[in-house]
């Protein structure tokens, strides 16, 4: 056995380490992930007013700011009794608050974090195997994907066209937002009772022109086929199966008109999306297209067929179509993406919040029971002696807790929303993954669902502003402090990277007694729970090939690729998924804007 | 492309780039040491190695949205080479049987190590840096160390820091008040809220020269005006009290002699005293919590993302998230406080003529002062 342990995973928001232990086929046998940080922000929540939630928890993620204060936003509006009341302009604004902030979130993390490792010089060596399609391919793959500050043999590399664009586009869609909530990141708008700006008839037409300038890019780089044109044959696809042929057939489209003249260029319609799609995939790319080579993503990230992995959605985006209003606690049920609970044997279930319990038996604290939210306690550990990460799976090893859902471990992210939502393309891919030996769920499926995901909310995004917005409705309604005494509220959403929850109570001061947060990387990255039963990354590690393409080229423990695409592949933030939750009822002053 | 041609100004000659600069609010700071321009561009790159501490990364997704010039850009005009950035390079720790492993193309923590070896790098510091369990800094492990052990070695070496954001300025949202706050025992580079004596760097026995850029996020702007006003030599690290305030914030973008509030979109409503009572209007937010009186950012002026808007344009009010006591000293945020507060700044002839429910206020000016500007009156 080796200890392959990576640690810092850059590329992600937060301190994430990895440790595994590697066969002597290099296979990954265990696993182990760990959050390195213990920030306390939930303790500070309590004994504050409770509006102040919206703006505080947004400072615990700087990728998905805007998908914290909804959370919490929902759960005040609850909290404050308003829910039924918000005016459905404000809706729809925070959708459209909420869209821009998915889509930069997905971008960034496909181009600036995910790609990247497309051009690991594993993947360089792979392709010198395939003589001059390889050249051609590495070439084109380095002039799109390339990192900045990247060095190959002592060469600095010039960044990539596709990750200099997409930052261009997150700046793009980010000062789109700006435009109708004041700034990014750490926008101002969303608030107890609404928004604080409805967009007028002039910011309408801009908002048109930033969707034009998004659009611009995933038709001129991302995408080889018109958007309108692919949403229509697989989104809008009568079957699953329809939506995975016209994939596959336009994948082999592309193939047949340049393989053989190794040009890969965007004008013979290789866009980002159709290199990663064709030369990311085994079962795609070479048992389907006849390419000579792939990358095997679907081969990391993988459960195992005994898994017991479920995958969960709160559902997220409210829906307009009937007015104001909307109830926090069955949100799910009516949301643009739905709520759902999917088993491991894909079947879906109706979603309980009911359900969800955290608990703590592996990681740093000392009170493990498993509890639902609105009852959690935690105390981290006091002393540094307790604080290792050494001590293997059976230690306590990390400061994300456990969630569990009915017990069971949940991915979160754009596969289980796309699942939930009953999505053509992902559902059918993932059925033809499972069918051909795969997992349903793997690094490929998992990326392939957040492209698909982008390409329907950048639809849905022209929607919301120029057919459900009226320049003219109502954004806020009034409320006041003392309407939250002694109340609870329950915030559900999904943030870019998964299932996202506040639980909120107020005492008779109607400050804060409780706050707690379960989080789309608490979800995904959880350590073992009192069972043993490790969490999905943790699971997606084992069976994992250390090293690139099924260690095509041998085992090179030093570039352990396999933890690399599977780890990324979840879009973890760990910024979010480590945080202590209050002490429920701690005595202490109240707020602080105190003057005398 | 239009935006490309007009991004040169850092390659610029000085008349041209203090004009330019000037025209952006900036002409103040980077013009006080003419005298000084010259050196670093004709020195070897300049590095930069970047910290993330305990934050959440949105400082560096603001730099990310930078415009004229944006990132990358700007680090060709500046010769820069960012050698270490966790969010954005290739690079990852590798262990194997707890040897680092690869080489420093592959391996961030090779590569941290060597470059802090090599010394003559600007140092900068996202998050704030855990002291907690009891000086052991465990709170914030990274790369088999402690963040504290990790960022007390990248100090030791560097020619300067700086400390972007609340969190690494101030400590920010992670030193709110809490009953865990003592425990984590978050240290920000050279603060603690406006507490000098409690920043990481005493606390280590460090002395290097810092400048904090506050902001929670840090404007872009902020960031990488102050960062070529350094590398191009415009500002003397060695002689930084003339630039900065005693807060470290540099001057030009935190005046010490006006607030936000003077230059707010919505300071004709408060003029003509239409104060609104709650968030549907378009009035002056002062009775709905804004803090831009006392937040002493040029927010009015820059605004954010290419210019297009800022937090009391869209309607919300100011959370002065720019004051080194924020969170804490200007929440709640969406209440006044107790004592209706006065406009720091304003004179009195200009407070006579707002409607009734400011001109009562005027009272409670000092004390509202004295809370947020804690140290003000020492």
């Amino acid at each position: 056995m080796t200890k392959v342990v990576v640690d810092p995973l850059t590329r992600i928001e937060g301190h994430l380490r990895i440790a595994t232990e590697v066969d002597s086929n290099g296979v990954i046998t265990d696993a182990q992930s760990s959050g390195m940080l213990f920030r306390g922000i939930e303790r500070i929540l309590v004994n504050r007013d409770p509006r102040d939630a919206a703006r505080l928890t947004q400072r615990i993620c700087g990728l998905c700011p805007t998908a914290q204060s909804l959370a919490s936003v929902n759960a005040l509006d609850d909290l404050f009794g308003v829910a039924e009341e918000i005016p459905k302009d404000a809706l729809v604004t925070r959708n459209i608050i909420q869209g821009l902030n998915t889509l930069t979130s997905h971008a960034t993390h496909f181009y600036v974090l995910w790609m990247p490792d497309v051009v690991n010089p594993a993947y360089r060596d792979i392709l010198a195997t395939v003589d001059d399609t390889g050249s051609a391919l590495w070439k084109e793959l380095l002039s799109r994907f390339a990192p900045i500050s990247y060095k190959m043999d002592g060469e600095a590399i010039t960044p990539g066209t596709g990750y200099i664009n997409a930052i261009k586009q997150k700046k793009n869609l980010e000062e789109a937002m700006a435009l109708i909530a004041g700034r990014m990141p750490h926008q101002m708008s969303t608030i107890t009772g609404g928004v604080t700006y409805l967009p007028n008839i002039g910011d309408i037409g801009k908002l048109t022109s930033y969707y034009l300038t998004l659009m611009d890019f995933i038709n001129g780089s991302t995408l080889g086929v018109d958007a309108q044109t692919w949403l229509d044959n697989t989104y809008r696809a009568s079957s699953p199966q329809k939506a995975v042929s016209f994939m596959l057939e336009h994948l082999q489209d592309v193939v047949d008109g340049s393989l053989s003249s190794q040009n890969f260029s965007k004008s013979k319609g290789w866009g980002d999306f159709e290199l990663f799609a064709a030369f990311g995939s085994e079962l795609i790319g070479e048992d389907t297209l006849g390419l000579p080579v792939s990358f095997k993503f679907d081969r990391t990230g993988q459960y195992a067929e005994d898994s017991d992995v479920g995958y969960l959605s709160y559902g997220v985006f409210y829906d307009v179509e009937n007015g104001d209003g909307y109830d926090p606690t069955g949100f799910g049920q009516k949301s643009f993406q739905k709520a759902a609970f999917i088993n491991s044997a894909l079947e879906k279930k109706t979603f309980d919040h009911n359900y969800i319990t955290e608990e703590t038996t592996h990681g740093f604290y000392t009170h493990d029971e498993a509890l639902h939210p609105f009852d959690g306690v935690t105390e981290p550990v006091r002393t540094a002696d307790e604080i290792t990460f050494e001590g293997g799976s059976d230690s306590r090893y990390s400061w994300m807790k456990a969630p569990r859902y009915n017990g069971i471990p949940c991915e979160v992210g754009p596969i289980s929303r796309l699942m939930a939502m009953d999505e053509p393309l992902v559902t059918g891919l993932m059925s033809f993954f499972a069918e051909n030996g795969y997992s349903a769920a793997n690094s490929f499926t998992r990326m392939v669902a957040k492209m698909q995901e982008t390409l329907i909310l950048s639809e849905q995004l022209l929607k919301w502003v120029t057919v459900d917005l009226d320049p003219n409705g109502r954004y806020y309604v009034n409320t006041e402090l003392k309407m939250a005494k002694d109340s609870q509220g329950i915030g559900l959403w999904e943030a870019p990277r998964g299932a996202l929850g506040h639980w909120i109570k107020s005492g008779s001061d109607s400050m804060v007694t409780n706050f707690q947060m379960v989080v789309p990387t608490t979800w995904n990255g959880s350590p073992r729970d009192a069972n043993g039963v490790a969490g999905p990354l943790e699971q997606a590690l084992m069976g994992t090939k250390i090293s690139a393409a099924e260690n095509m080229m041998g085992i090179d423990n030093a570039n352990p690729t396999g933890i690399l695409h599977t780890a990324r592949s979840f879009d973890p933030c760990i910024a979010c998924a480590v945080h202590t939750i209050d002490l429920t009822g701690k005595n202490k002053e109240q707020g602080t804007f105190t003057i005398v | 492309m239009e935006k490309t041609e007009k991004q040169d100004f850092l390659s610029m000659d000085r008349r041209t780039f203090l004009k330019v600069v000037g025209a952006i609010g900036a002409s103040a700071f980077l013009g006080l040491h003419r005298s000084q321009i010259t050196k670093a561009l004709e020195l070897s790159k300049t590095k930069i190695i970047w910290l993330h501490g305990a934050e959440c990364t949105g400082c560096s997704a603001s730099l990310l949205d930078a415009e004229d010039p944006d990132l990358t850009q700007a680090l060709n005009k500046l010769s820069v080479d960012l050698v270490f950035h966790e969010t954005l390079m290739a690079h990852q720790g590798i262990f194997v049987d707890g040897k680092p492993a690869s080489t420093s193309e592959l391996n961030s923590e090779i590569l941290l190590d060597e470059a802090i070896e090599e010394g003559n790098y600007i140092l900068v510091v996202e998050g704030a840096i855990a002291n907690g369990p009891d000086g052991s800094g465990k709170y914030c492990m990274y790369g088999e160390r402690t963040f504290k052990d990790m960022f007390a070695k990248a100090a030791s070496n560097a020619n300067m820091i700086m400390a972007v954001g609340m969190c690494a300025a101030f400590g920010g949202i992670n030193t709110a008040d809490s009953d865990l706050a003592d425990l984590t025992d978050f240290r920000g580079v050279d603060f603690v809220k406006e507490s000098h004596s409690k920043g990481m760097l005493t606390e280590l026995g460090i002395d290097k020269p810092v400048i904090n850029i506050a902001g929670c996020p840090s404007h872009p702007d902020w960031i990488l005006l102050t960062l070529a006003a350094v590398i191009l030599g415009k500002i003397d690290i060695n002689d930084l009290d003339s630039v900065l305030d005693k807060y470290k914030r540099p001057l030009v973008f935190f005046p010490e002699t006006n607030t936000m509030h003077d230059n707010c979109p919505r300071r004709g409503y408060y003029d003509r005293g239409i104060l609104d009572e709650d968030f549907s209007g378009e009035g002056c937010l002062l009775k709905v919590g804004c803090k831009g009186p006392y937040a002493r950012s040029d927010c009015g002026l820059r605004k954010w993302n290419g210019g297009v808007s800022m937090c009391t344009q869209a309607g919300s009010s100011c959370i002065g998230c720019s004051e080194p006591g924020f969170p804490d000293s200007t929440s709640p945020f969406y209440e006044m406080g107790e004592d209706k507060p006065l406009m720091y700044g304003v004179d009195i002839d200009t407070a006579a003529k707002v409607g009734t429910a400011a001109a009562a206020a005027g009272v409670g000016i000092h004390a509202i002062r004295r809370f947020v500007f804690k140290d003000d009156e020492e």
